[in-house]
C-alpha cells in the first residue's frame, strides 16, 4: 500500500507543530504530530500530560501555542478542524458518489411525517397511546398482572408459603418475616414478580422495538425546540426517554451531554418528572380506572416538567446547547434482536431490584418489629393529611424510598384494598411520580454529579412533590374536576 | 465479533460503558474492546475522553474506526486524525446495504488508496464483511 494520507495545515500551524514535535519524549502512544496539534487546540488531558511527562520542555512548549495562537484571529481548534473537513470532503468527493434520481421510499416519506411538528405530534400521541397505555398500562398491568397476582400468588403461591411457614416457625413474630402482611415472601417476591415484572418486561418489549425501529432520534429533532426552552438540546431526549425506562440507567447516560449545565438540568428532571417504567406501568394501571385522571396526571407532570425544566435554565445560565446528530433510516426491527434485548434487560432488572425489595421487606419487618415503622407512618401523617391523603398511603412513600416500582406497588395494594377514592389516587400518584428517586438513582446521582449538588436535587424533588401534590388536591378540590 | 452479547442501539449515544470480550484469529487470541463513540479526537464529551484514554493507556495493535457509511462525509475527519496520529488504523464502512439504498456508492480501493489504511465494507447486522475484516486484521497483525 502507497504511503498514509497526511493532512497539510496552514504553514503557521505546520511550523508550530515542527517546532513542538521535537521537544517531545518518545512516550506517547499517539504520533508526536497528533500531540503537537492537540496541545496546539489546548485539549486539557493531553496538556496536563505532557505537563506531567516532559516537564523540562513542557514552558517552551506552551509558549510556542502561546505564539501561534496570537497569530491567528479564530481558535486554533477551528483552524485546524476547518482543515481536517475541508480535506475530508476533498477525499470522499471523488471516491464517494451518490445517485439523486433514486425514488423515495416509503420510510423516508414516514420518517419526515415523525419529525414534522403536527404529524409528529400526533403520530408521538399514538406511539404512547398504543404501546405505553395499552400494552403496558392495560395489557401489563392489568391482564398479566391481574392473573399473576390473584390466581398465582394469591391462590396458590402465598397461602401454600404461609402454611409451611406456619408449621416450620412456632413464632408469629419469626412468621411475619417470611410471609404475612409484609413477609420477605408474600410482599417482596409477590411485588417483585407479579406486579413489577409484568410491567418492565412489557415495557422493555416495547421499548426495545422502539429503540430498533430508529424513532427516538427523530423524537429527539421533533422535541429539540421544546427542549431548547428549558436549557437542554434534542440529544436530551435520549436519557430522558431511557428514563422512561430506568432513571438509574438514564442518569448515567446523561454523561453524553456536552455541558456541565445540561448534565445537571437533566439530572434534575430524571429524578422529579420522569416516571420510570415500573412506575409507570403501575401508575398507568391506577388510574385506568378514570380516563380524566389520567389525562390530568400526564398534564400535571408535564407543566412540572416544563415549569421546573424552564426555571432552571434560568436560574443556572449558561451557553445555549447546539445539537448535531445523526439520525438513522427507520427499519423494521428483528424479532430477535428485540427479544434478546427485552430478554437481557429483564434479567438485569431483576438481578438488580430482587435483592433490593427483599432486603426492603426486611428493613420493613424490623420497623414492624421495633415499632419504628408505625412511628414514621404517624409521624409522616401531617404530610399525609396536609395533601389530603389517609396515614395509611404514608407507607407507600416510604417503600418508595427504596424503589419508585416499590412504592407504586404499595399504592396500587392500598388502591385495590380500597382505601384510596379517586381523587387521592391522582393526588397520591402525583407526589409519587415526582417523589424522590429511588436509592439506586441517588447513589448514581451522587456519583455523576456530586454529593452537594445530589442532594440539593433530592430535597428539591422533596419539598416540590408534596407541594404539588397540595396545590393539585386544593384545585381538584375546589373546581370539583374529580 | 466477540459472540459474547453487547447491546447495540440504533441510534448515537447508548455506549456509554466500554464492553470487552475475546475472540480467535488464526492462532492468536484477540482481546476485542467496544468503546463509546466518538467524532473527534480533540474530545468534547465524556464519553469521547473515556474513548481517547483507552487508546492511549490499551495502546492497541488495530484500532478499527467503524462508521455508518451514509455518513462518511462527516466522520472521516476522525479516521484522519487517527492516521495522523499513527494509530494502526482499518476503516470500517458499516451498514452498507442502508447507503447502497440511499444510492451512495463508495470506491474502495481508491479509498484505501488515499487515505493508506485498509477499507472493508460491513453489514454487520447480517453478518457480511466480517470475515473480510477478520482477515485484513490479521494481515496487519502479522505486518507489524
Amino acid at each position: 500500500m502507497s504511503g498514509q494520507h497526511r493532512l497539510v495545515y496552514d504553514e503557521r500551524i505546520e511550523d508550530a507543530v515542527n517546532r513542538i514535535s521535537a521537544l517531545l519524549s518518545d512516550s506517547y502512544f499517539l504520533s508526536k504530530r497528533a500531540v503537537s496539534l492537540l496541545l496546539l487546540q489546548e485539549d486539557e488531558d493531553i496538556t496536563q500530560l505532557v505537563e506531567a511527562t516532559d516537564r523540562s520542555s513542557y514552558e517552551e512548549i506552551s509558549s510556542i501555542v502561546e505564539e501561534t495562537k496570537q497569530a491567528f484571529d479564530r481558535p486554533l481548534s477551528y483552524v485546524i478542524g476547518l482543515t481536517m473537513h475541508e480535506d475530508a470532503l476533498n477525499i470522499t468527493e471523488r471516491s464517494v458518489t451518490r445517485n439523486r434520481k433514486m425514488r423515495r421510499s416509503f420510510a423516508s416519506v414516514l420518517s419526515d411525517l415523525t419529525m414534522h411538528p403536527i404529524s409528529g405530534i400526533i403520530i408521538l400521541l399514538l406511539v404512547l397511546y398504543f404501546g405505553l397505555y395499552k400494552f403496558v398500562g392495560e395489557f401489563g398491568a392489568g391482564t398479566i398482572v391481574d392473573f399473576l397476582e390473584e390466581n398465582i400468588f394469591e391462590g396458590y403461591i402465598n397461602p401454600f408459603l404461609t402454611r409451611v411457614f406456619e408449621v416450620l416457625i412456632p413464632w408469629r413474630w419469626l412468621q411475619e418475616l417470611f410471609v404475612h402482611e409484609y413477609g420477605v415472601l408474600t410482599l417482596g417476591m409477590r411485588y417483585a414478580i407479579a406486579i413489577i415484572l409484568p410491567i418492565v418486561g412489557t415495557f422493555f418489549l416495547v421499548f426495545s422495538i422502539i429503540e430498533d425501529s430508529g424513532y427516538l432520534p427523530r423524537l429527539a429533532m421533533l422535541v429539540d425546540r421544546i427542549f431548547k426552552k428549558i436549557g437542554l438540546n434534542g440529544r436530551a431526549v435520549i436519557p430522558m426517554t431511557l428514563g422512561f425506562g430506568c432513571g438509574t440507567m438514564a442518569t448515567i447516560v446523561t454523561r453524553t451531554l456536552e455541558s456541565k449545565r445540561e448534565k445537571v438540568i437533566s439530572t434534575l428532571l430524571l429524578a422529579l418528572a420522569i416516571p420510570c417504567s415500573a412506575q409507570l406501568g403501575v401508575i398507568l394501571a391506577m388510574l385506568s380506572v378514570s380516563f380524566r385522571a389520567l389525562v390530568i396526571w400526564m398534564v400535571f407532570v408535564a407543566l412540572s416538567f416544563l415549569l421546573v425544566g424552564f426555571l432552571a435554565a434560568r436560574l443556572y445560565p449558561g451557553k445555549k446547547p447546539s445539537f448535531y446528530m445523526e439520525v438513522p433510516p427507520l427499519r423494521i426491527p428483528k424479532i430477535s434482536n428485540v427479544l434478546s434485548k427485552t430478554l437481557a434487560r429483564m434479567k438485569w432488572y431483576l438481578v438488580e431490584v430482587i435483592p433490593i425489595f427483599l432486603g426492603a421487606s426486611v428493613i420493613i419487618w424490623i420497623g414492624n418489629l421495633t415499632g419504628a415503622f408505625n412511628l414514621l407512618v404517624r409521624a409522616l401523617h401531617p404530610v399525609m393529611s396536609f395533601v389530603g391523603l389517609p396515614s395509611e398511603s404514608a407507607q407507600a412513600f416510604i417503600f418508595g424510598f427504596f424503589r419508585r416500582d416499590y412504592g407504586a406497588a404499595g399504592l396500587y395494594d392500598l388502591q385495590r384494598a380500597g382505601i384510596l377514592d379517586i381523587r387521592q389516587i391522582l393526588v397520591a400518584s402525583t407526589i409519587l411520580t415526582l417523589f424522590v428517586p429511588c436509592v439506586a438513582q441517588f447513589a448514581v446521582m451522587i456519583k455523576e454529579r456530586g454529593l452537594k449538588t445530589a442532594l440539593w436535587i433530592a430535597s428539591f424533588v422533596f419539598v416540590f412533590a408534596f407541594a404539588a401534590g397540595a396545590v393539585l388536591n386544593v384545585v381538584l378540590q375546589v373546581t370539583g374536576i374529580l | 465479533m466477540t459472540g459474547s452479547y453487547v447491546s447495540v442501539s440504533n441510534y448515537p449515544g447508548t455506549t456509554v460503558e466500554v464492553y470487552r470480550g475475546k475472540t480467535r484469529l488464526d492462532e492468536n487470541v484477540f482481546e476485542v474492546i467496544d468503546t463509546p463513540g466518538m467524532y473527534s479526537l480533540s474530545c468534547i464529551t465524556d464519553e469521547e475522553r473515556v474513548t481517547r484514554n483507552l487508546l492511549l493507556k490499551e495502546r492497541p495493535s488495530v484500532v478499527l474506526h467503524v462508521m455508518d457509511a451514509k455518513s462518511i462525509k462527516r466522520m472521516l475527519p476522525l479516521t484522519l486524525q487517527l492516521i495522523e496520529a499513527s494509530l494502526p488504523v482499518i476503516l470500517v464502512l458499516n451498514m452498507m446495504d442502508e447507503a447502497e439504498r440511499e444510492g451512495l456508492s463508495i470506491e474502495v480501493s481508491d479509498l484505501e488508496k488515499r487515505l493508506g489504511v485498509p477499507v472493508v465494507t460491513t453489514i454487520a447486522a447480517l453478518g457480511k464483511g466480517i470475515d473480510e475484516l477478520k482477515g485484513k486484521v490479521s494481515e496487519y497483525v502479522r505486518a507489524a
